[in-house]
This record gives structure tokens, sequence and C-alpha cells, in this order.
């Protein structure tokens, strides 16, 4: 299945149409419903960022007593400006925006350039080099194994481990070998008879034709990085200065759900009390820290997003 | 010209090829670094290993550093001899390439793998005067000594290689004078992508060999020798032993149960595109399109982080209740353990429906618009039109789906159930992929990597019958494949 992924074609819904036909009460309770089931949803969807963010910029005190609900009160920032004082949370974004940022390009790169490479017909075992890493995507050793396999390769506590593993992403080397080959083959053969290498027909024509496919598997790349919090925890066990801010943010979450439970059992002072509720804020600010990349990155990506999913789903 | 006069590889040539390719696998074996002079280097660290990272090579010699049993210039010497060994592996790999090349290229391939091959030998000889300082010390019995088998394992993998390379370097023809060193395209491109197919090897198919772990007697730290080969025991030990056989069919009941909360619902994201594809309002449509698909890309950890906001004591829910008098005390919902399949089934399908319904919104605005023209003539209302056309229309990508969500029944991930787990509702929570993690490292080095290892694999090998199978019900039904 080939699919012409250089239109920018929105997806045109069919539409009731407003004449042709009569508006019978069933239509009218229908839709009704449908919008009221569609608002709800997506009012649903929103309110916990909502609900967060209001929380951590509203007097403290008033968060304290949950009387922040719905609407902020108090507005002030000290909630953010006190986050230098939690420890290592500098560190940790600073590796998880490191890891987001290089392991995103090494693996457009590697993806681009592999996804180039097997549509050369001419290559010594291209078929065989093609499935070899295209099957990889149906097969997995399990998580064990793959620790051990992490650790045999000496990756365990080095920044590296969060890399190379994600060089090669099978996936996202066929969406880029399918666009490819919608790109014409005169290009590439009128460069080379003018005398251009496979670096050079790489460079200045190959990558930057396929500008929207690199930039649709980036941002999916670069969200999978970002969230990811699995290889820090099994990984780097020995190296907490290489948690992520996912991990980290999944830390302090424990700890205060640990908190409350001993509050529970009424093992804890009044002041730990206060304290432990305090750390509640910090807690949602960090949360509010973490997904502040995504939120602020997803409206100008949406569209990479949806395509992603539809490219995703005809591969072929 | 030269067509008709093609030359064929040699099988010298093949014997060279073959004996390097050894040489650098070699290399990533631990069993046999030649740099292991002393029982005090780490057993699992291969050539490649010691040669990169000095840590991982001479890590375990403070303390013998501290007291002054050993020179801290032996060690150096250790060091640069192991890094001088790879290097030359690396140089005879660089002559492995250039040997795929035309003449004069092949001829400089094999004079570098000689080259190389004998610099190699050299280097190696640089570990004996450290062998010799260490048994001369007087310290030997906290030294521990020893002289490793791949030492002369390695010696011999040189010796060959070297020999194969002068041979060869010998009977190839001398080349043109004007002749440049020139490869053929096939070769080139397939230098080109070897490095990631390595990559690819290192990290998707090296690990099966981690298999063999489910087949011994294995302990962290401990080497896997065949004394401690068990064959199968820990595979019947999983059905023997009444606790972890009542472990698995717990895990084994969440597992299906959640599986198959998401299969019966797996309809919602078609359902949710037909409806959002009736709400005449493209701006409405809109934005509930991007609002509901957020979700999909924030982690689990934050997910639970708006869980925690939301239903925990201080949260949401309960000051509300507590502010319209509902109840007194705030209850932590997120510390019972009841519905729990539902509920992350609820997370579940908070974070993915939207998300979900995309390619089902794609696939109405692939539906033929004339179909719904006639319809209308033909006096077909809006339900009608919706259960006769939209719905048939997306039957087959729904179709698909279902197959592949059938054949991952098995593998519903851990993170989800990771952070939402707690003491609570653990007897419930844990599926298959998390007990595999709790079971093996979850808890701090003392897990049981084998048992651990064997549950793995037969959820590996069950998984890929089922998507054999699913593949093989789409062909039957659909006359096509899915994978």
């Amino acid at each position: 299945m080939s699919i012409a992924l250089k239109e920018e074609k929105k997806p045109r819904l069919y539409r009731v149409k407003k004449r042709g036909f009569k508006r019978t009460p069933g239509d009218i309770v229908f839709n009704i419903l449908n919008y009221t089931f569609f608002i709800s949803f997506t009012l649903i969807c929103i309110f916990p960022f909502y609900y967060l963010f209001i929380n951590t910029i509203s007097d403290n005190e008033l968060v304290r007593t949950g009387q922040i609900n719905f609407i902020p009160r108090g507005i002030h920032f000290n909630n953010y400006l006190m986050l230098s004082n939690v420890n290592d949370l500098g560190t940790s974004a600073l590796v998880s925006v490191a890891r987001t940022v290089i392991g995103t390009a090494f693996m457009v790169f590697a993806s681009a350039f592999v996804g180039y490479l097997v549509t050369k017909k001419e290559m010594w075992g291209r078929k065989f080099v093609y499935r070899f890493m295209i099957v990889t995507m149906y097969f997995n050793a399990g998580l064990i194994p793959w620790y051990l396999n992490m650790s045999m390769l000496g990756l365990t506590n080095t920044f590296w481990a969060y890399v190379i593993p994600g060089i090669v992403a099978p996936f996202n080397i066929i969406l880029v070998k399918t666009y490819i080959e919608s790109i014409p083959a005169e290009l590439e053969e009128s460069a080379f008879i003018d005398g251009a290498g496979h670096f050079t027909i790489f460079r200045k024509i190959i990558w930057p034709l396929s500008k929207p496919i690199l930039a649709t598997i980036a941002v999916f790349g670069a969200v999978g990085h970002w969230n990811n919090f699995v290889d820090s925890m099994i990984l780097m066990s020995n190296k907490p200065q290489l948690y992520t801010l996912q991990y980290r943010l999944y830390i302090y979450l424990q700890t205060s759900n640990n908190l409350a439970e001993l509050m529970r059992g009424g093992k804890i002072s009044e002041a730990a009390l206060n304290a432990a509720l305090n750390a509640r804020t910090v807690k949602l600010t960090v949360a509010m820290i973490t997904i502040l990349p995504i939120i602020l990155v997803y409206p100008f990506m949406s569209r990479y997003f949806e395509k992603g999913i539809m490219i995703g789903a005809i591969k072929g | 010209m030269n067509s008709n006069k093609q030359e064929k590889t040699g099988l010298l040539m093949i014997l060279l090829r073959a004996a390097v390719v050894i040489l650098i696998i070699l290399m990533a074996v631990p069993q046999v670094n030649p740099a292991r002079m002393s029982e005090l280097i780490n057993k699992n660290s291969a050539l490649l290993t010691t040669a990169l990272s000095r840590t991982s090579l001479l890590g375990d010699f403070s303390r013998p550093l501290k007291r002054g049993w050993v020179a801290g210039g032996t060690l150096d010497l250790l060091y640069i001899a192991a890094l001088l060994t790879a290097l030359s592996i690396a140089a005879t790999g660089a002559g492995w390439c250039m040997s795929l090349g035309e003449k004069r290229l092949k001829k400089l391939g094999a004079k570098i793998v000689t080259i190389a091959s004998a610099s190699g030998i050299l280097a190696l000889l640089l570990m004996i005067p450290v062998y010799i300082s260490f048994i001369s010390s007087g310290y030997v019995n906290r030294l521990d000594p020893m002289f490793p088998p791949g030492f002369f394992v390695f010696i011999g993998a040189f010796l060959i290689c070297f020999v194969l390379g002068l041979i060869n370097y010998i009977k190839l023809p001398r080349p043109a004078e004007n002749e440049g060193y020139e490869m053929k395209p096939k070769y080139k491109l397939f230098l080109m992508i070897l490095p990631f197919v390595i990559l690819c090897f290192a990290f998707a198919y090296l690990p099966l060999w981690g298999w063999r772990y489910a087949l011994f007697d294995y302990k962290p730290g401990r080497e896997l020798t065949w004394d401690r080969f068990v064959g199968l025991k820990w595979f019947t030990f999983l059905f023997q032993n009444p606790a972890t056989r009542a472990d698995i069919a717990r895990v084994l009941r969440n597992t299906l149960v959640m599986s198959g909360l998401g299969l019966a619902f797996s309809w919602l994201p078609m359902a949710f595109a037909i409806f959002l594809a009736e709400i005449r309002s493209s701006k409405v449509s809109r934005v509930v399109q991007t609002c509901t698909t957020i979700p999909n890309f924030i982690s689990w950890v934050l997910v639970y982080s708006f869980a925690f906001a939301l239903f925990s004591t201080e949260g949401f829910v309960n000051s509300l209740l507590i502010n319209m008098g509902i109840i007194k005390e705030g209850v932590n919902y997120l510390m019972s353990g009841e519905h729990i399949w539902l509920k992350m089934w609820a997370w579940g399908t908070w974070k993915g429906l939207g998300w979900s319904a995309i390619i089902y919104i794609a696939g109405i605005s692939g539906i033929d618009i004339q179909l719904y023209e006639a319809a209308t003539i033909d006096g077909a209302g809006r339900f009608k039109r919706m259960w006769y056309i939209t719905v048939p229309g997306l039957l087959p990508t729904f179709f698909v789906l279902l197959l592949l969500s059938v054949a991952g029944i098995l593998s519903n991930g851990m993170e989800q159930y990771f952070v939402f787990k707690n003491s609570a509702n653990k007897q419930t929570i844990e599926v298959l992929d998390l007990y595999v993690y709790i079971l093996g490292l979850g808890s701090g080095g003392s897990g049981n990597i084998p048992l651990a290892t064997a549950v793995g694999m037969m959820k590996s090998l069950i998984s890929i019958t089922l998507l054999f199978a699913a593949n093989w019900a789409s062909k039957l039904i659909r006359g096509e494949s899915i994978v």
C-alpha cells in the first residue's frame, strides 16, 4: 500500500447537511445528548491539567484546607520559585532534556539514513538486512533478559543507556522507507549522474525532502524519551544523579503516599503532617513542570501526532 | 570489458574475513578476556568492556593500590595493553571492511589485517610483565593472579589472522599504478548500514541469549557455570510449588480480566469517532479532538500524579465532598483495593480513547460521500446511515486492531500498574509484566532472576504464537496479513 504523504489533506468528515432532510425531535434529542457527552468527556480530559495548575498557583493555606477546587485564589508563583530548593530536580531535568534531545537526534538520523539505504536495490543482502531489523518489532526477549543484556554490555548506570538502545527504531525505519519510496527516483538518478555519492544524495536530496516524516518521528521519539521512566528505574540503580524527571516525580509521589499511609495510622506528629501537606503542593508543582513541555509543544505538534497514527495504521 | 572476467572471491579471502569476524566476536565474550590477569577483575567483563572503561578493568584494585601491594604503573600497563589489543582488533575490522573493495583496496585491507594482527600480538605480550609482577609481588594471595585461557585464544586468533592476511597480501595481484581505491556500490551500501545492523543485533537479538539464565541456578553476581545447570527445573518449579502456582494463577487472572475489559470495550473508539462525526460544528469537533488526545501524550507517572491530586485524602473529590457536607473524613481512594480492574480500565480509557479514535476518524473521512447521499435519497435516516454505511466502512480497521489486541492479551505493559500499585491493591493489580519485574528485579537485588526469566520466556513464546494465530486468522478471513 502506498500513501501520498506529501499532500497535507485535512480529513474531510462526513457531516450532516442542514438542508436536504428534516430534523425530527429524535434528532434534536440525539444532538443534545451527543454534545453533552462530548463536552463532558472533553472537560474530564482537561480538568486534571487545570486542577493541578490552579493548585500550584493558589494560596498554599487555601490549598491545604481544600478550598481550591475550581477557581484559583490568592495567586502566587512561589511554589515554582521554591523548586530550586528541591534537591536533584535540576540535574534530573537536565538529564531528561539531554536524553530527549540527544536520543531523538540520533534516532531520527539513524531512521532517515537506514530508511534511505534500504531503498537502494543494489545493496548486498538488502532484503535480509531489512527483514533482520523489521522483524524485531514482533518479538521481545522480555524484561529480565533485556536488563541482563544491558548490564552485560556495560550500559547500566551510564547516560548512554538512555540513548543507544533506541537508535535503531524499526517502525520509524518503515515509515521513512515508505516515504522515500514516494519521492520521484529521477531526482536521485540525475544527482547520481552528476557525480553525487550516496552521502551527498542523502544530505542534499533525501534529508530535505523527507522533512515532514522526520518531523513526525522526531515528535513521537521525543515524547517517548521524555515520558520514559522504567529505564531510569531499572538501569540506573546506582546512579541517582542520572534519574530522569519522570522517575524523580514518581519517587516524590511515592514518599508522599507513604506519609499519607502513616498519617492514617496516626503514627506521625502534627508538624510532620503539615510538612507532608506542604510537600503535596511541591509534588504537584513538580508534576506541573514535568507536564509543561508536552503542553507547550502540543498545539504546534498535534498535526504531526495525528499524521503519525494514520501512517502508522496504513503502513505497507 | 571487465565484466566477463568477473573474479571470484578466493577461499583464502573468505577464510581471512571469517577469522577477523571471529576475532571481533571474541572481543565481546567475557569468558575469554585476555586481560583478566587476576581474580579481582570482574569475570563478567569482556575485553571490549575492559578496554572501553578503565574502572571496569581496575575498579576492584583500589584496596591493593592503597596498600601498596601493586604499583600503579603495573595496572596502567595492563589497561594500556588491553586498550591496544582492542584497538588492533578494531583495525583488523577496518581491514575487513576494505577487503570488500576492488583490487587495490582489497590488497590494502589484507595488509592492514596483517599489520594489525601483529600489533595485537605485541599488545598481548605487554600483559605478560603484568602477570609476572603480580606473581612476584609477594602478595600473591591478595592479588589472586591467574593466567587467563583467553590469552592463548587471542594469541591464536591473531596468529591465524596474521598468517591468512600475509598469504592474501602476497597472493593478491599487484594493482595497476593508475588504479584508485575503489569498492563496488553494493558493498559500500552494505558497509554503511552495517553499524545499524550491529546495533539492532545488540539490543534486539542479543537479549535472547539471556534466556539461558532460565536454565541455570543463578544469583546476581555469581558466575554461570555448567555445574549450576538445572535444566527445566524453574519451569517445573513454577507449576509444582504451590506458592508460585497460586501467584501465577492470580497474576494471570488479573492480566486476562484487564485485557478482557479492554477487548470488551474495544468498540468504544469506533463509537467515539462515529458520534463525533455527527457533531455539526467543525470547531467543536476540532476542540474535542485536540483535548481528548492530550492525555495520550503524558506518561503514566503524570497520570498517577493526577490521580493523586484528585483522589488522595486531600484531593479534589474528598475536599469537594467534605465542603458539601456529605462526608466528614477524607478517604484515600488510591489506597483501596476495590474495583481495581474497573479503575485501571477507566484510567486507560481516559488516557487512550481520544487517541485511538483518530484512526477511525480518518477512516470515516475515507468513506465515499456519495454513499451517504445515495442513502439519503433512498430515505435512510441518520441512524440508518451510521449503522449501514459508517459502521461497515470501519469494520475492517476495527477487525485488524481487535486481532492485534487479542495477540497482545498477555502484554498489558507494566507502567500503569506499577505506578498505581500499593500495599492495598497489590493482589488485584499485578499483571504478568509487573509480576516478572517484581519477581526478578523489584526486591532490591535479591530477586529470583532465573524464575522471572522463565516466566518472561513463556510469556514471549505464547505472545508470538498468538500473533501468528491472529495473522493466520486475518489471512483466512480477509485474505490480508496484519503483520
